[in-house]
């Protein structure tokens, strides 16, 4: 439910080991990381994962505590003693309420959808209470960056969406992700790492001017699977309005899908290969974004595609897979990445 | 240099420093009347006007403004108590500095720290007053600045979810703070000198004018409570001794300081009254005890040559002590002549229609006991009244009193009777304290009140010593018997009339007397000592620090498990469903006959691929997938779900 989303962007980032130095810091890193073990998704947070420590308001609680049981011992002051002692207790107290305010959560799932280039995409994560307990205020964040904090009532989940700005393309990875709360006093923050690796593909941004290729006049040769003999079957995608209800594929809705349309094309459409040799810009990113624009282009109208870098050559075909292939094969040409996918060998020729 | 204006802000972003404002405002009312007025108003103002600024997105002032007021704030605390160390003093610092505090609240840090003001004048308002009375409203206190740390924290929370949350974690947390109460070891002794000037005193005071003593008549609050040891004396007999007089300048008495007198050797006659008495502070240094102790209860106070208890410091503190008392003894050394000169001494040229009767009176009597007696006589017959609402008398006080008006109260007759006595040369002096007391049959104790105040004489007969004689029983004896509330005026009595008028008021009465006698006792003087012999009380033979360091230990650990069970349990998954189990085993199954579970694979996804692998299975494990990817999943599934799903098995596999 996303109106019980608040992005908590002006929450300065917290970092519980930022005064120590790095290198002490990557070594606590480290420690955490062996004695928790690798993380596969879901993953339910157990007290030996949980860290807790005063925050800055706790530590000067804790302070004020001490001075009223001075004075208290000073003037030998019952009631002062016995309120410094309720203020104790009650701090304890909120460090129980602070720990098990993450207590038993489970993170469910982790990912990022792929985006463009200079855009800002998000890792979303799904979070589940499925406690009796309705938590409040658990903030997610990927190191470095700010939080989002979120409710979680009880026995629901919770999707959160963390903002990562994709400024260039490649592959932006995210070790771990941090879970945190304060709630519900602010006097003391419970967190953990979940170290769960996230990769956010980052597509070249779409750009260039320049027409689509003339067909290279390649007539398909795989014939369409199912449909009619004129029209060709393109596949499924979820229901719009305006869509007849004819073309609504009932069998799944009855296995409780989601509602989907069977989408047909008239067939004998065009066939495009975009290749990075042809194209004469000198910048390798403009002939990307370029090669980019292409593909969304071909996939709105329908038709089929190809892309040729050089080391690589993705046969023409279409639909979201094939249009993600391309693109996650612009987004890492002449990348370390690219070349371990078995890609395109460095610079282009 | 004028800060940034901020931008008006709507009622959420209002919340945390409204709250905070809350914390703070509750303590300087708790603080209110024992710092100047101008000290709380200007705090509240500050408060109102902050929360106004706030409302409209005003600027706030510079910093140069600020530093302007805060120098006048400590002028002006300076100027009033001529200190800053001090309870009082401290307390009004921290209220005006606080409240300037304001002036720069942005930051959450800065609202925390009002909550923290709020904190510290709780304590303050603490250690100034222990009564049962105020404990709700300190406990009051101490949950609206839990509360606000919690809106504080999360802007998010509305009134009643903070005030819920803050008192169900100091309801969790009593049991600790009673444990640490008892068993956090005290310490005996201060660390550091405490000064309490500027605090009002209470009770009785050192010097008596016509009309003093009147104004504690009106006040119902009690000065001490007696427990017996064994027989209580007569009620004729219930005299409490405070301050006794000696200095007279013809209007007011005095308590004669800088002189110091041996004690007398007394021989003690009649009944030794053992008792305790237990004092509430009262600012001064006088302690209270039945006619004449035989010695002082506390190495801290002194015994004087006129049977005073006299402290070392003023009374900030309620006390109990254990003392032994006498109603009626004899001198065995006769009067010194400068305790003779000390109380035969009059104002020269005062009063003299007085020293003229007093030598009328002398002549025609025999002896001084004679002479005594006359005048007694003299104002019982004379036509004298007794009220509390006497005429206002010149500048011959004692003469305007006999000659003129001849209506008046203690005060009165204790003056003139003395000035008689010294008139005629018999050593005299004017004692002031108590008389009578409540017995209050709940507690088994008698309290005394303010309204029992007194003053009566003590006049040196040869072969007798010290003897007391209480001039204004002879004029009103109903005084003694039934208290000085059904003379009272209606306009001072109307609120006591009306308590005592009931039988029910006044047994309730008694019952909250009783409680507040409970409290002092077992919680307020609740110390080192006390702790000991609460841990005698278990059982242990010699208790020392170390059994209390033990038992302190102990009670910490137990409560955090205790509490860590008890927050723990709703944190913990509620136990899988029918849905859920059935699944598990479905996984744990195939996981070994095949196909396993790839771990990221939900049950659609997995039901997928069981499907392929095992078509005969396609139905049921649909069945199981789609129910677990419904929104309730995770829920306690319904009994008929649950039950169509028990008896879920997975196939054996079919050869395949």
């Amino acid at each position: 439910m996303p109106d019980r989303l608040q992005s908590g962007v002006d929450r300065r980032r917290w970092n519980p080991l930022a005064p120590l130095p790095a290198l002490v810091r990557a070594r606590v890193h480290d420690w955490m990381r062996r004695r928790q073990g690798p993380d596969v998704l879901p993953v339910t947070l157990e007290r030996r994962r949980l860290y807790i420590l005063p925050t800055g308001a706790g530590a000067a609680f804790g302070l004020l505590l001490f001075l009223m049981l001075l004075a208290g011992l000073n003037y030998g002051n019952s009631l002062a003693l016995f309120l410094t002692f309720l203020l104790a207790a009650f701090a304890l107290v909120a460090m129980q309420q602070c720990h098990r305010n993450l207590l038993g959560i489970a993170v469910i799932a982790a990912h990022a959808p792929a985006v463009f280039a200079r855009t800002t995409g998000a890792v979303h994560l799904t979070l589940a209470n499925p406690a009796s307990l309705a938590r409040a205020q658990v903030e997610a964040a990927m190191p470095q960056r700010a939080a989002v904090a979120a409710d979680l009532p009880a026995h629901e989940r919770q999707r959160l969406e963390l903002p990562l700005p994709a400024p260039t393309r490649g592959i932006v990875r995210i070790e771990r992700l941090r879970l945190a709360t304060t709630h519900p006093f602010g006097l003391f923050r419970a967190w953990t790492w979940v170290h769960t690796p996230i990769e956010m593909m980052i597509y070249p941004r779409p750009h260039g001017a320049l027409p689509m290729p003339a067909h290279s006049g390649h007539k398909s040769g795989a014939r369409p699977r199912g449909g009619s003999d004129a029209d060709e079957w393109l596949g499924l995608r979820p229901f719009r309005d305006g869509d007849s209800p004819r073309q609504v594929d009932w069998k799944a809705y009855a296995r409780e899908a989601p509602l989907l349309v069977k989408e047909y094309r008239p067939a004998g459409s065009e066939l495009h290969l975009f290749d990075f040799a042809q194209l004469t810009d000198p910048d390798t990113e403009a002939r990307l974004s370029q090669l980019a624009r292409w593909v969304l282009e071909a996939e709105a109208h329908g038709e089929r595609y190809g892309v040729a870098l050089p080391g690589v050559l993705l046969p023409p075909d279409r639909g979201p897979e094939h249009r993600h292939r391309c693109l996650a094969a612009l987004a890492v040409f002449g990348t370390d990445d690219g070349a371990r996918h078995g890609g395109g060998a460095g610079a282009s020729g | 240099m004028a800060a940034a204006p901020a931008p008006p802000a709507d009622r959420a972003a209002l919340r945390p420093l409204a709250w905070a404002c809350a914390a703070f405002a509750g303590g300087v009312l708790l603080n209110c009347d024992r710092v100047p007025a101008w000290t709380a108003a200007t705090a509240l103002l500050l408060i109102a006007w902050r929360l106004t600024t706030e409302r409209a997105g005003a600027r706030l002032p510079g910093t140069v403004a600020r530093a302007l007021l805060a120098l006048a704030v400590v002028a002006g605390v300076l100027w009033r108590f001529h200190t800053l160390n001090g309870l009082a003093a401290g307390t009004a610092l921290l209220m005006l500095m606080s409240a300037l505090k304001l002036l720069e609240t942005r930051a959450r840090r800065d609202q925390l720290v009002m909550v923290g003001a709020g904190l510290f004048l709780l304590l303050s308002a603490c250690l100034d007053r222990q009564s049962l009375a105020r404990v709700p409203l300190y406990a009051l206190q101490a949950w609206l600045c839990c509360s606000a740390l919690a809106v504080v924290a999360s802007a998010g929370f509305g009134a009643r979810a903070a005030l819920r949350l803050a008192g169900r974690a100091l309801l969790l947390a009593l049991p600790l703070a009673v444990a640490l109460f008892l068993f956090f070891p005290r310490l005996a002794g201060a660390f550091w000198a405490i000064q309490r000037a500027g605090e009002a005193q209470t009770g009785l005071s050192d010097t008596m004018s016509p009309g003093s003593i009147v104004k504690l008549v009106a006040d119902y609050d009690p000065a001490f409570r007696v427990q017996f040891a064994a027989r209580a004396p007569p009620a004729e007999e219930l005299y409490w001794r405070g301050p006794v007089l000696h200095d007279f300048d013809g209007r007011t008495w005095r308590r004669t300081s800088g002189v110091f007198h041996l004690r007398q050797r007394l021989q003690y006659l009649g009944t030794p009254y053992r008792y305790r008495v237990a004092l509430e502070p009262t600012r001064q240094r006088w302690w209270f005890a039945l006619d004449t102790p035989a010695q002082s209860p506390d190495t801290n106070v002194l015994l004087t040559y006129d049977n005073q208890l006299l402290g070392a410091e003023p009374l900030t503190e309620p006390v109990s002590f254990d003392v032994l008392s006498y109603t009626r003894t004899r001198a065995l050394e006769p009067l010194g002549a400068f305790g003779r000169q000390q109380d035969t001494t009059l104002p020269p040229g005062a009063n003299p229609r007085s020293l003229e009767l007093a030598q009328t009176l002398r002549q025609r009597a025999g002896s001084d006991a004679d002479f005594v007696q006359a005048t007694l006589d003299y104002l019982r017959t004379g036509g004298f009244v007794y009220t509390l609402t006497p005429q206002a008398l010149g500048a011959d006080a004692v003469d305007d009193f006999l000659f003129d008006t001849r209506a008046g109260f203690c005060g009165h007759y204790a003056s003139a009777f003395v000035t008689l006595m010294r008139a005629a040369s018999v050593p005299a002096r004017v004692v002031t304290g108590y008389l009578g007391g409540e017995w209050n049959p709940i507690g088994g104790y008698f309290v005394v009140r303010q309204s029992d105040a007194h003053a009566w004489a003590e006049v040196w007969l040869q072969g007798r010593g010290w003897t007391r004689i209480d001039p204004t029983a002879v004029v009103a004896p109903e005084r003694l018997r039934r208290g000085v509330f059904d003379l009272l005026p209606d306009a001072l009595a109307t609120r006591v009339r009306l308590l005592r008028g009931s039988a029910w008021l006044t047994g309730l009465l008694q019952r909250w007397d009783a409680a507040n006698a409970w409290w002092s006792d077992h919680v307020v003087k609740f110390d080192y000592s006390a702790q000991l012999d609460l841990l005698g009380r278990f059982g242990i033979r010699s208790p020392d620090v170390r059994y209390l360091g033990w038992a302190f230990v102990l009670a910490l650990l137990g409560w955090l498990a205790l509490i860590a069970w008890h927050v723990g349990r709703s944190a913990r998954p509620a136990p899988p469903d029918a849905l859920a189990r059935a699944y598990t085993r479905l996984c744990h199954k195939l996981g070994r006959i095949g196909p396993p579970r790839a771990p990221h694979q939900g049950p659609l996804s997995f039901a997928a691929t069981v499907t392929t692998h095992r078509p005969d299975l396609k139905d049921s494990v649909y069945a199981l997938a789609t129910g677990l990817q419904r929104p309730s999943a995770g829920r306690r599934t319904s009994r008929s779900s649950g039950g169509r799903l028990h008896g879920w098995r997975c196939p054996a596999p079919s050869g395949g």
